[in-house]
């Protein structure tokens, strides 16, 4: 019992990571329908900033707080530079904008800052553990689970309260009637990749303190999972993002735990289809959207 | 007049590019990665054999008189590019390939390489069965892993240790077989294997293999794996969080500034690598030499691993007394005991995976403290 309770805060941990992913993710695509797969290197490029913030002497707080701005401003230049080019294209071309700005920004991670992994002074109180009654909890693990669920109360805040969070809400729904309300559809555009830069942010930080080392590549490996959970979710709709990822992180550590052991090699392949099986009975996803109007 | 200029440049520059090749240059193609997965490890070594080409041109060239001109092109990081890359190089004229740090895409480039008989290195492969997939005419420059294994699991039962863990991932050949490996030297020396893990590379979540670690009864006296980053330090982190003390080894991936930056998690944790610069060292006067050289101490092996890829050529060259890869290729298949800055390398006997010394290191303090140095016992090492 102790350890399928210790299995299921495991799940939450995972599942919290990439729910934060996911709705990066989703924020973006939920507006202009774009699946932005550049949005790991925004995690990378968050790792770099703490980095570079940690070796220039800043102390840890500031360097994560500079690196979450670094995160922000990149997703609103991305936006600025390849995205706003291609608005209102079909969905093809956007896919393809967004790997050309995930491989370009990786050749020059690679070439302008180094092929190899950069450590990163990640401070020894987040190596921590916290012992609750018979579970065990990393430091880290602790934070990515509370910062999860602050980050989605305080998006759920904003959305529902704040005038920039109604018209993000209302361009999900109908674009042209937003624009014919008289609202900047530049401005709101830029507010949710500037909320999806946050997020890609706060991720990168957490996935950077679990592995101590910023790496070109880094980011590959999230975006896809974020992609897999959006997709479960149901791809536009945010609670569906977050319902997606938790659900992946489940299954992923439930199978770790429970598979037998000549058929663990597989676990990736069952999660998978694990994941179709899911698609099958709902194409659209968990919490599927009713509008799919785009641009 | 701009295009007759062009013109008359670009003449220039086929004439001076070929023009050295009338003399005996030695022609090295590098079909290797300067971008994507294996690019961290084929930089430092490009970066160390160009440090000893520029050393051998400036003495005039291979026993003086064989300069090296070298043709480089990146295969970013992906096999289908690394075999056209090869065959390009191959159709330049190259006399030796270099192929990148990893036996799938040296295999690709290999098929293109054998059947031109042009001998092929690769730069630090370490899967033992490359040169059966390949031929008489590969090679790779790295301790292979079962030798790494061998030497792992001979320290293991010298410890003391009865039982193993032993942790893998199905993602790469080497993160597999080489835990697989010790598994079985481990086993016939005496030891038992009480279980094996496995992770998705990349991933960097342990939570639930951490819990079932932390659950076996009895707990196995060590753990073995060829983690790397980001995998090893997301693993350690998680399974001291979760009260695990159980010892570590670890393989050569781990030999990083990354794994020395995590502290007391690393503490005692053992591991195998291609090096290490005791005093008085031929790799210390490198190391010496390189951060003269750039500045900076090198941050990996692999930069004086790359230097001996070129002492290696240039033996095999010497021994040739000729320019023909047929020639070359005797040469490296019949180095014997070449003292490379590494330790001494060997390939005469050896099916194309060189026999060369494996250092095991104890993180002590954030330091290396070398445990064993050496070569192991030919017959503990498993059959590839």
């Amino acid at each position: 019992m102790d350890i399928f309770l210790q299995q299921l805060l495991n799940a939450l941990s995972l599942g919290g990571t990439y729910a934060l992913l996911a709705l990066g993710l989703a924020v973006v695509f939920s507006i202009i329908g774009l699946i932005n797969f550049a949005h790991g290197e925004l995690m990378t490029v968050t790792g770099y900033a703490v980095c570079f913030a940690l070796i220039w002497g800043l102390p840890f707080p500031l360097a994560v707080i500079a690196g979450l701005a670094v995160a922000m401003t990149a997703a609103f230049l991305m936006e600025r530079v390849a995205f706003r080019p291609v608005r209102g294209a079909s969905g093809t071309t956007l896919l393809l904008t967004s790997f050309a700005v995930s491989a370009i920004l990786r050749v020059l991670f690679q070439n302008l800052i180094s092929a190899r992994p950069i450590p990163v002074a990640i401070p020894a109180s987040l190596s921590g553990v916290v012992t609750i009654g018979p579970l065990h909890l990393g430091m880290i693990q602790l934070i990515s689970i509370i910062v999860t669920l602050a980050m989605l109360l305080g998006l759920n805040l904003f959305l529902h309260r704040t005038m920039a969070g109604r018209a993000m809400r209302a361009a999900a729904e109908d674009f042209a009637v937003l624009r014919l309300m008289g609202l900047r559809a530049n401005s709101v555009v830029a507010t949710a990749f500037a909320i999806s830069g946050l997020l890609a942010g706060v991720a990168g930080v957490l996935w950077v303190a679990q592995r101590g080392s910023v790496d070109p590549l880094m980011g590959a490996l999230p975006v896809l999972k974020a992609f897999i959970a959006a997709i479960i979710g149901g791809l536009g709709s945010l609670s569906g993002a977050v319902a997606g990822g938790f659900l992946l992180g489940f299954i992923e550590v439930i199978l770790q735990a429970y598979l037998p052991e000549s058929l663990l090699p597989y676990r990736d392949a069952f999660a998978i289809l694990l994941v179709i099986t899911v698609l099958l009975f709902r194409p659209q996803g968990l919490l599927a959207r009713k509008t799919l109007v785009k641009l | 007049m701009k295009k007759s200029k062009l013109l008359m440049l670009s003449t220039a520059f086929v004439a001076l590019a070929s023009a050295p090749l009338m003399a005996e240059d030695l022609v090295i193609g590098l079909a290797t990665a300067q971008t994507g997965g294996l690019a961290p490890y084929d930089q430092p070594n490009l970066a160390g054999l160009q440090m000893k080409i520029e050393e051998i041109n400036a003495a005039g060239g291979i026993a003086g008189k064989f300069p090296i001109k070298t043709i480089i092109k990146d295969t970013r990081s992906d096999s289908a590019q690394t075999a056209m890359v090869a065959q390009e190089l191959v159709d330049a004229g190259a006399q030796l390939i270099i192929t990148p740090c990893d036996a799938d895409p040296s295999i690709a480039a290999g098929m293109i390489t054998q059947g031109a008989g042009i001998p092929a290195i690769s730069f630090c492969a370490t899967t033992p069965t490359l040169p059966l997939a390949v031929g008489d005419y590969m090679f790779s420059n790295y301790p292979a892993d079962n030798v790494q294994a061998a030497m792992l699991a001979a320290h293991a039962i010298e410890a003391g240790y009865k039982t193993a863990y032993i942790l893998t991932s199905p993602d790469t050949a080497y993160t597999l077989k080489l835990p697989q490996y010790f598994g079985q030297v481990f086993t016939a020396k005496g030891g038992s294997v009480l279980g094996e893990g496995t992770f998705t590379m990349g991933q960097q979540d342990f939570g639930a293999e951490v819990t079932k670690i932390a659950a076996m009864d009895p707990k196995p006296d060590v753990i073995m794996t060829s983690a790397y980053e980001p995998d090893f330090p997301a693993f350690v982190r998680q399974l001291r969080g979760a009260g695990v003390t159980t010892p570590i080894l670890g393989s050569d991936g781990i030999d990083s500034p990354t794994t020395f930056g995590l502290g007391d998690l690393v503490e005692g944790v053992v591991f195998s690598t291609a090096g290490h610069p005791t005093a008085g060292s031929p790799l210390e006067a490198f190391n010496a030499k390189w951060t003269e050289k750039t500045g900076a101490a090198p941050d990996t092996i692999y930069i004086a691993n790359g230097y001996d890829l070129g002492n290696i050529i240039e033996a095999a060259v010497t021994a040739a007394d000729s320019l023909d890869p047929a020639a070359i290729r005797e040469g490296i298949a019949n180095l014997e005991n070449l003292q490379g800055v590494t330790g001494p390398i060997t390939y005469k006997g050896t099916n194309g995976m060189p026999l060369r010394s494996v250092s095991l290191v104890r993180i002590k303090a954030g330091d290396r403290d070398l445990v064993a140095q050496g070569q192991p016992d030919p017959a503990d090492i498993p059959a590839p």
